[in-house]
Formats: C-alpha cells, sequence, structure tokens
C-alpha cells in the first residue's frame, strides 16, 4: 500500500483537498447506522467505506446526489449533502482501517475468480491488491452481495459510471464469472 | 456453499490453483491500456485522474503561467466543476460542457464577479455545446439536446428536446459541437479503443441539420478528434486529433488535419502521423493511401480545444492565426503538452507552430489542464480548464 501511495504521488500531483477530519468524523455519525462503526458495514448488500480512496467516495457521493446513481436507501441522504460535507467524508473514511467481513464464501468459486481477475485486468485499474487508487474503489474484503449486485449493475449499463471504464470491463462477464470473482475479491484480507 | 474462515480459504486456493495449471482466455485489457506492448506492460503510467471537486480560485496556480509580452492570465470564473466546452448565447450567457462532471453550467457575467448556475446535471460526459436560435445544444456521449428559449429560463431550464441518438459507446465519444458555414452542426465520434478496427460508425467527423436530419459522415480515419474550426477566410475545416497510445514516448504525434471537403480519409487505424505504418492494423497498407496531417503537433500532447483568431484586441500578427489548447500528456514518461499553441496558416508555406501559454504543468506535477478556448465579445481569448474547473481569461494591453 505505502509503495503504491509513493508511486502514485510521484506520476500525479494531486489537489489538496481542503477535508476537515474531525468534522468528517462528526458528519459520518448518522452514515454509521448502515455502514457500520468505523465505516465497515455488517449487514449484507451495504458497502463498507472504511480505507475507499477519497476521490472514489466523494465521487460516488456526487453520483448520487446529481441522480447518475440511484439507490432508495443512499440517494435521499446523498440530496441533503454540501460539497464540502462529502470532501470531510470522503477524506474521513478514507482514514479508517477497513476489517475483513464475516460472510460465507465458496472456496472453489473464490479460485476460480482468482484467475478471473488477472485475465480480466481487474488488478490494473483497482491495483494488484485490489485496493482502488484516486477514483477507483478498494474491492478487497468487500460484501459479496453489494459486489455481486454492483458488477450486475455494470455488466448492464445501470452502475452510473463516471467514465465507463468499469462498464467495459464487465460487458464480458458471465453470470458464472461474475459469482466467482465475487467471491474471491469477498475473502481478500483488505490491506491496511 | 459452506462457512469457510478466511485462512482456509487462502489454503484452498493455493491447493485449488497447484492442481489446476493456469488455462484461461486472456480478455482484452481496459480501453486505455489495450494496445500496450508487453515491453511496456508494467508500465505505471495511467490517465490523470480527476478531481471530484472544483478548486477555489485563490488555489489555482494562475501566476505559474507564462504568457508573450502584453498578455494577462487572470481566473475569470471558478466552480465549474470539469469545464470543457464552452459557448455564448445571444444575451451575454456563457454555456459550459462538462465531461465527468456530468453537468452544463451557464455562467452570467454581472461585471465585478460571475454567477454560475447548474442548468443541466447527471448527464453522460457533456461536453460539447453550442448556441443557435435562442437555443442551447449539448452533446452528451448517447444523445444531441436541445434546450429551447435557454437564456429566458436559466433558472428553471425547460426539459429538452432529444434531436439525435449517436452510438452509446462511451470512449472516446465525449464530443464538441461546432456549426459549419452551411448552417450543420459537426461533432466528433472517436474510435472506441486506443487501437482497433473500429466499426463503421465511428472514428470519424460527422454532421447533421439542426434538427436532427440529415445525418452525413464528413471525414473518416479520425482517432479522437476532440477540437475543430472553420478558417475565417476559406470557411474550410480543419481539426486536431489525438494520436493513439503505446507506441513509446516519441511516437506517434497528435495532429492537425484540414479537410477541406467531405469524403477524406485521415488513416486511422492503419497510418499515424501521417507517416508511421500501425505495427498490427497497417500492414499490407501504406500511409499514401490516406490524407496526411498539415502539422505534427508533439507526441501525446492531448490537443483539446482549435479555434481561429478573428478579434482585433491581440496584436494584428495574430489575425486570423489558430489557437490550440492542449491538455497534456499522460502516456508518456516526461510529461509534455499543458500549454496553448499559435499555428499560423500561410497558403504555400509550411505552418508556423509557437508556444503561446505555458507552465500548466511542473515537472510530473499537474498545474491544470487548458481544455477549450472561446472568444470574449472585445477579442480577449476564454480558456476553460477541466482539472481545476475554472475558467482563465487572457487578455492584451500595449
Ligand atoms: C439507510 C441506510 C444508509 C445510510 C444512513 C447511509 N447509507 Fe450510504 N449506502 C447505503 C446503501 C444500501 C448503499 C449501496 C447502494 C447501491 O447499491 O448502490 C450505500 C452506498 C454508499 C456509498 C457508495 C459505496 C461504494 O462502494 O460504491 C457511499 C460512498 C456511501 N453510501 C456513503 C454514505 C455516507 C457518507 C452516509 C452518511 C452521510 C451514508 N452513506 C448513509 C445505505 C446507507
Ligand atoms: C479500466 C479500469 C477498470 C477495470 C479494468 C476494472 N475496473 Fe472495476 N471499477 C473501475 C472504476 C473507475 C470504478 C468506479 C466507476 C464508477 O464511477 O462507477 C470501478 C468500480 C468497480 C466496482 C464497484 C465497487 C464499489 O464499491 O462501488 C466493482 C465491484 C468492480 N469495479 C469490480 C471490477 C472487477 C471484478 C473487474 C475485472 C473484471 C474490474 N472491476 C475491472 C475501473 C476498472
Amino acid at each position: 500500500m505505502v509503495i503504491v501511495a509513493a508511486m502514485v504521488a510521484a506520476t500525479v500531483a494531486l489537489p489538496a483537498l481542503a477535508a476537515d477530519l474531525e468534522a468528517g468524523r462528526r458528519k459520518s455519525e448518522p452514515c454509521a447506522r448502515c455502514h457500520g462503526d468505523g465505516g465497515n458495514a455488517t449487514v449484507p448488500g451495504t458497502p463498507s467505506l472504511a480505507g475507499q480512496p477519497a476521490w472514489f467516495t466523494h465521487w460516488a457521493l456526487v453520483k448520487f446526489r446529481d441522480g447518475r446513481r440511484k439507490d432508495p436507501m443512499m440517494s435521499p441522504v446523498a440530496a441533503n449533502l454540501s460539497d464540502a460535507d462529502m470532501a470531510d467524508l470522503a477524506a474521513y473514511y478514507a482514514t479508517l482501517p477497513p476489517r475483513p467481513r464475516p460472510q460465507t464464501l465458496d472456496a472453489a468459486k473464490a479460485a476460480a475468480g482468482q484467475r478471473l481477475a488477472v485475465s480480466h485486468h481487474c488488478t490494473s485499474c483497482h491495483r494488484p491488491d485490489l485496493g482502488g487508487q484516486h477514483q477507483v474503489p478498494r474491492l478487497a474484503g468487500q460484501d459479496l452481495d453489494y459486489l455481486l449486485r454492483l458488477l450486475r449493475a455494470y455488466r448492464a449499463g445501470t452502475a452510473g459510471d463516471l467514465e465507463g471504464l468499469m462498464t467495459l470491463a464487465a460487458q464480458p462477464l458471465s453470470d458464472a464469472d461474475i459469482e466467482n470473482l465475487a467471491h474471491y475479491i469477498a475473502g481478500l484480507t483488505p490491506a491496511p | 456453499m459452506r462457512r469457510i474462515t478466511l485462512t482456509s480459504l487462502a489454503l484452498a486456493l493455493g491447493v485449488v490453483l497447484a492442481l489446476a495449471p493456469l488455462v484461461l482466455a486472456q480478455q482484452p485489457p481496459p480501453a486505455w491500456k489495450q494496445g500496450q506492448s508487453p515491453e511496456l506492460a508494467d508500465s505505471p503510467l495511467a490517465p490523470v485522474p480527476l478531481p471530484p471537486t472544483p478548486t477555489p480560485a485563490k488555489d489555482i496556480p494562475v501566476d505559474k503561467i507564462k504568457l508573450p509580452p502584453g498578455f494577462t492570465i487572470s481566473v475569470w470564473a471558478d466552480g465549474l466543476h470539469n469545464a470543457r466546452q464552452m459557448a455564448w448565447g445571444t444575451r451575454g450567457t456563457l454555456f459550459v460542457g462538462t465531461r465527468v462532471a456530468g453537468s452544463v453550467y451557464a455562467v452570467v457575467d454581472r461585471g465585478d464577479r460571475r454567477e454560475v448556475k447548474v442548468i443541466a446535471k447527471g448527464l453522460a460526459q457533456p461536453s460539447g455545446v453550442a448556441f443557435k436560435d435562442g437555443a442551447l445544444y449539448v452533446a452528451e456521449i448517447p444523445r444531441l439536446l436541445k434546450y429551447e428559449n435557454i437564456e429566458a429560463s436559466l433558472d428553471n431550464p425547460p426539459a429538452p428536446k432529444v434531436v439525435y441518438e449517436f452510438p452509446k459507446d462511451a470512449h472516446h465519444n465525449w464530443r464538441f459541437l461546432l456549426w459549419g458555414p452551411d448552417g450543420k452542426l459537426y461533432f466528433n465520434m472517436g474510435a472506441p479503443c486506443n487501437i482497433c478496427m473500429p466499426p463503421d460508425t465511428h472514428a470519424n467527423i460527422s454532421r447533421v441539420n439542426p434538427d436532427g436530419t440529415g445525418f452525413e459522415y464528413y471525414a473518416r480515419g479520425v482517432r479522437n478528434s476532440t477540437g475543430a474550426d472553420f478558417h475565417p477566410v476559406t470557411k474550410e475545416l480543419y481539426f486536431v486529433s489525438h494520436g493513439r497510445d503505446w507506441m513509446g514516448d516519441e511516437i506517434p504525434n497528435d495532429t492537425l488535419h484540414h479537410a477541406p471537403r467531405p469524403g477524406f480519409h485521415f488513416g486511422y487505424p492503419y497510418c499515424h502521423q501521417g507517416d508511421i505504418v500501425d505495427p498490427d492494423f497497417g500492414r499490407g497498407r501504406s500511409c499514401s493511401e490516406f490524407a496526411p496531417p498539415l502539422l505534427k503537433l508533439g507526441p501525446h500532447v492531448a490537443p483539446i480545444g482549435f479555434r481561429f483568431y478573428t478579434g482585433s484586441l491581440f496584436p494584428p500578427q495574430y489575425r486570423n492565426v489558430a489557437f490550440s489548447a492542449q491538455k497534456g500528456s499522460w502516456n508518456r514518461t516526461v510529461k509534455i503538452g499543458y500549454r496553448v499553441m499559435t499555428v499560423e496558416l500561410k497558403p504555400g508555406q509550411p505552418p508556423k507552430y509557437e508556444v503561446f501559454a505555458d507552465g500548466f504543468h511542473q515537472g510530473d506535477k499537474v498545474l491544470g489542464r487548458p481544455t477549450h478556448i472561446e472568444w470574449m465579445p472585445d477579442g480577449s481569448m476564454l480558456l476553460s480548464d477541466d482539472y481545476h474547473g475554472a475558467i482563465y481569461h487572457i487578455t492584451y494591453r500595449r
């Protein structure tokens, strides 16, 4: 993770988001009901936010607010967030350590998924440890149901993708590929 | 399915992997990585990620930009997240498209300050904007939209009419819009890949009537053009295009082209920059089959906005000179571009290509990405920056 961060810093200079971590912690209190303590959710189908790259979380909130991404639980939450709220929340969640989620996984599917993650170049955008970078989300250790839902949505072109790159990546996936990938990804121990 | 612990999963994975050698078809790589040669497979180069929020004017390093004597630059408007193409309404509103921000803005000049209104949001990369007869035209990836009588309803914009439907592929299909001297609307339909045999519907510049009828291809073999203009005197089309990636730092060049009539093929995917046959798609082909570029702009410089100068504020030598805004490279180990160039075209002479505004990067650090150009009524320049989400004002005083 440290190596990745250093390499990224050398290739692009990110403008410092004027984010306030303490304000982010305060603003995240109402989110814990669904996204868990410390951003590690336990409700199946609800994603963990801990350790997500700040730009990813921020972009996800922007898309819920402007309607490109829709969810009955999340859309009303994002509708009331200002740009500053989003910057604070995104910066705060990026500092929290992600924890593995207790979930039921199938080892044979996961083994097939590991090969797919390489052959489908998932690792080239999401990084080799699937820890994410910039606007590309961390996948490692994410919730199984959530991964399944999102991969199907990207394949169907309904995920509200920012640039269309993930939609493109999901096009060749069969139903079985999606199952296998999700079981592999969900079982990875997220790097701290 | 059974409940397993993470350790047993890891062990199981090891066992399965040891027993089953990898026999799996390799998938095409992600669009931006595709065409990468094996020697470059571990390259850390990737497109510059765009910030989720615009930069406040006070934090934009506009003082780092170098200009010829007499010219000055300042931030004219900020808070225009990911600003791209600009177009004036007839009542003085500046309309601004965006890519990943998904919004279209209207900027109203209040003299000492600029008021920014969001007139559309949640669109799919609505980068192209054009204005005619009271209506704003917006090109997003899948659709050409028309907002009628827009300047009378900036605070309560009407629902748009869908004038034309484009192919839905997103890659290289964020568009510019340009009115032709024939009253038609011109736009790009880029190759949906880095290098591939594009379907017939892609890798071209095309035009439609303002009501969406009469679609025609105008130029073919164009990989990814994001800026074009008609010459003020000859009324002929000039356009810039981005060369392919992953052939190394020095090739191929991005290019400036001249399309005086419809029907030319400019080489993609067979021939790049007029003299490099593509290692895969060019087999058995020759560059002499295609219309050559007028000028090589530099490798990976990423030319976006391209506009001829017809004003009278800048010194007389700028009359009818073209300005090329170049947002800058990602597919190159040493950054290049991040500048605005001028191109002087004189009959019978090679184009004169010079630096106008420079310094939008410092080494590896991105200080801004100049994207599109629009002219102020007094002849000064507006320049959008899709990285900081701002519009700069470049003016001249003797
Ligand atoms: C009522 C439950 C609920 C609350 C409260 C809630 N969320 Fe969510 N959130 C969800 C669900 C469910 C999803 C998954 C939506 C989907 O499937 O697209 C989600 C998705 C997200 C995502 C996208 C994550 C990803 O990996 O794509 C972000 C970011 C997010 N929420 C942030 C927040 C923040 C910040 C707050 C508090 C301000 C918050 N949420 C409050 C239920 C909730
Ligand atoms: C070209 C780069 C690229 C490739 C290749 C790629 N992804 Fe993605 N992925 C992204 C980006 C960018 C996003 C966020 C997109 C958005 O704005 O909606 C994303 C989002 C996701 C999400 C949603 C996660 C969340 O928390 O919301 C999942 C799941 C995912 N990718 C899995 C995969 C898998 C599995 C593969 C390989 C089959 C893959 N990705 C390949 C770039 C990529």
